[in-house]
């Protein structure tokens, strides 16, 4: 008895985290700051929410299909790289589109590496994580380079509609249409089918490799276009640009509420835990907190979600043999009165 | 599905298996081998009896973590993420408390607060089953912060002392790391081949659910085998500070990839239910001489971190491969 009312109340808390947080975050930023309930506010959190919120918009396709990338940081970092060192040549346009390619190109590999060869994706992209990051300090020697038109991606932060600036116009954007794909398109439906029964959905007839290869290829063009948003912003080239953000996306991504294990999730929760994420960043970095302290609590507020994911769906299931292969469908469908 | 009558598949996976059998066998002494004939080409220093026990002595502590590594692999834990953490929190407790009361207990304290960082990750990954690439990212990323958090993201100094000489020396002409390294990889050795922990460690890893119904402690297996690479990557970051005098957080970086490197080198697969010590230690070494090359032929030391990822990926490709043939997955 005691076991399902834990359950219950941990299938609560899982469920209305995301309104929890962003309450508790604006009830305490109320009390201990004067000016952050503010459209100010919103839109700053909105505005520094855009990078890490294309990293955890390139993780969410890959979830649900049931895989992980790992390398995103580092695919965004030499996509930064890329997009400032390459403006002197090809121009400021160019350049940034030059730097999206890298991203695709880096998630052609991923894909061909886990479809091709069939090994497991955290083991792959963890490979090429190190690959690529080594990579793109290689090519610009440990060091950042500074954009030669500065002026360009200046209008990236600036003010528009009020609460908005058009990278968080873009990210938000971004999101819709892909929720807009995952839920009201085909080929997004079939994606869930793919994380959920990878087996059912191969004998229905769905080409798996082809979804989960696709998903690859999305998850480096959206990391390519985090960098590509930084870099331009930031008018700098870093080669670490991307490499402490991974934590932070996939934190990003728990907070909305996609299940690590596939099959389930949405990227309007992603959008929701990207804000609620950027809404806590802001509110430590207002009162002053290091960062090596939002490194603790990013910690924290990860593990503590996944293993209420995990009671919530019943800790003692099958769903977590490290083989991505055999899985089952979440027991939480099944109790829906 | 094929066309090829049974008795002819038997045989050509029959050669499949074999071929792979062989390889297992020799291709860790060859590599070894190959390696040092590169080397000795490569440069005339490096077939000096001082520089290939500097090339152990670099490789040593963090082979230990390899060591721990190998029974996270082996019970189908996949690899520790967290190992720079716990390497930074052992080096900063070790050198931090030294003042308070003295180095020897310090270093035991140091590795004592590693293993509760392994204790964590065993609790997550053996208990809630939860996927340990997942869990150790983020315990690697918490307790990191926690360790910048307790020295306030500065660096730590040691006091000198006879302990951190000793440990900095040597003893009979070899290194004081290497000897330690050498005794824990005996003793896990042993640990891993002829005593039932260890034969649980391979039953856990090679299928699960049998070794539930066999009344094989499986989570209480899994959870040890992630508190014994806590503890020896904070055994690790202990070595490394008493003998440099002085740690910073970022002392660890890279080594969770070299580790699992070393293991996956040798043959130990990621994915559970194979692999040895000796192997590992095969792997280390080959991982120390890569190393040496790299600086002898003077690359730029990103280049490591290139390297290490291309092997691991070809190795685990080579394995996914031989495992389809095989039909074990």
């Amino acid at each position: 008895m005691s076991g399902v009312n834990l359950r219950t109340m941990g299938h609560l808390v899982v469920q209305y985290r995301l309104l929890a947080m962003l309450a508790a975050i604006a009830i305490f930023g109320g009390f201990t700051l004067d000016d952050f309930l503010t459209a100010n506010t919103l839109r700053s959190i909105l505005d520094r929410a855009a990078v890490v919120g294309f990293l955890a918009l390139a993780l969410t396709p890959l979830l649900i299909a049931g895989q992980i990338d790992l390398s995103i940081g580092s695919i965004m970092s030499m996509s930064a790289f890329t997009t400032i060192a390459m403006q002197p040549f090809a121009g400021s346009l160019p350049a940034a589109f030059i730097g999206l390619c890298v991203g695709i190109a880096a998630g052609l590999v991923n894909a061909a590496i886990v479809v091709v060869l069939k090994v497991n994706s955290l083991v792959a992209t963890l490979a090429t994580l190190l690959i690529y990051a080594s990579l793109v300090l290689l090519v610009s020697n440990s060091q950042p380079v500074s954009s030669t038109d500065p002026m360009f991606g200046l209008p990236l932060t600036s003010t528009m509609l009020g609460i908005f600036t058009p990278r968080s116009m873009l990210f938000i954007g971004a999101a819709l249409v892909m929720f807009v794909w995952l839920k009201a398109t085909p080929s997004g439906r079939t994606l869930y089918a793919v994380g959920s029964n990878l087996s059912a959905a191969v004998s229905a007839g769905v080409n798996a490799n082809a979804y989960i290869g696709g998903a690859f290829v999305l998850s480096g063009l959206l990391a390519g276009a985090a960098g590509v948003l930084q870099a331009l912003s930031s008018a700098t080239g870093s080669p670490l640009a991307g490499s402490v953000l991974l934590i932070p996306a996939i934190t990003a991504v728990v907070i909305g509420g996609t299940r690590l294990e596939g099959g389930r999730g949405s990227s309007l929760a992603t959008l929701g835990g990207v804000v609620a994420f950027g809404a806590l960043t802001t509110l430590s970095e207002y009162n002053g907190v290091p960062s090596y302290t939002q490194a603790v609590y990013t910690g924290l507020i990860l593990i503590l979600l996944i293993t209420l994911d995990k009671v919530a769906s019943g800790g003692e299931g099958k769903t977590t043999r490290a083989r991505r292969g055999a899985r089952t469908t979440p027991t939480i469908k099944a109790r829906n009165p | 599905m094929t066309d090829l009558n049974p008795a002819a598949r038997n045989a050509s996976e029959a050669t499949v298996r074999t071929a792979g059998a062989l390889l297992g066998v020799v291709s860790i002494p060859l590599a070894i081998v190959a390696l040092i004939v590169l080397g000795s080409f490569v440069s005339p220093s490096f077939l000096t009896v001082r520089n290939l026990l500097n090339v152990l002595n670099a490789y040593s502590a963090v082979g230990l973590a390899a060591l721990g590594s190998t029974f996270v692999a082996i019970c189908g834990g996949m690899a520790d993420l967290s190992i720079p953490a716990n390497v930074a929190m052992g080096a900063l407790v070790a050198l931090g408390a030294q003042p308070l009361i003295g180095p020897v207990p310090a270093a035991c304290l140091g590795i004592l607060v590693a293993s509760l960082g392994g204790l964590l990750n065993g609790l997550l990954v053996g208990y809630m089953r939860i996927n340990p690439i997942i869990v150790t990212l983020g315990t690697g990323f918490l307790l990191l912060g926690l360790s910048q958090l307790l020295i306030g993201g500065g660096i730590v100094y040691a006091e000198p002392s006879a302990f951190g000489s000793f440990v900095g020396g040597t003893v009979l002409g070899v290194p004081v790391f290497v000897w330690v390294f050498l005794l824990v990889a005996l003793i896990l050795h042993v640990v891993l081949s002829k005593t039932p922990f260890g034969r649980w460690t391979f039953a856990v890893g090679g299928n699960y659910d049998a070794s539930a119904t066999s009344a094989v402690p499986v989570r209480f297996t899994k959870a040890v085998a992630f508190v014994l690479t806590g503890m020896l990557a904070g055994m690790c970051g202990v070595l490394i500070a008493l003998a440099n005098g002085s740690a910073r957080p970022i002392i660890g970086s890279g080594y969770e990839f070299v580790a699992i490197t070393a293991v996956v080198l040798g043959g130990t697969s990621l994915f559970g239910g194979r692999g040895s010590i000796l192997r590992t230690l095969g792997g280390v070494l080959i991982m120390a001489l890569i190393g040496n090359l790299i600086v002898l032929i003077g690359l730029p030391t990103p280049s490591t971190g290139f390297v290490t990822g291309t092997i691991v990926l070809i190795v685990v490709g080579v394995d996914a491969y031989l495992r389809r043939r095989l039909g074990t997955e």
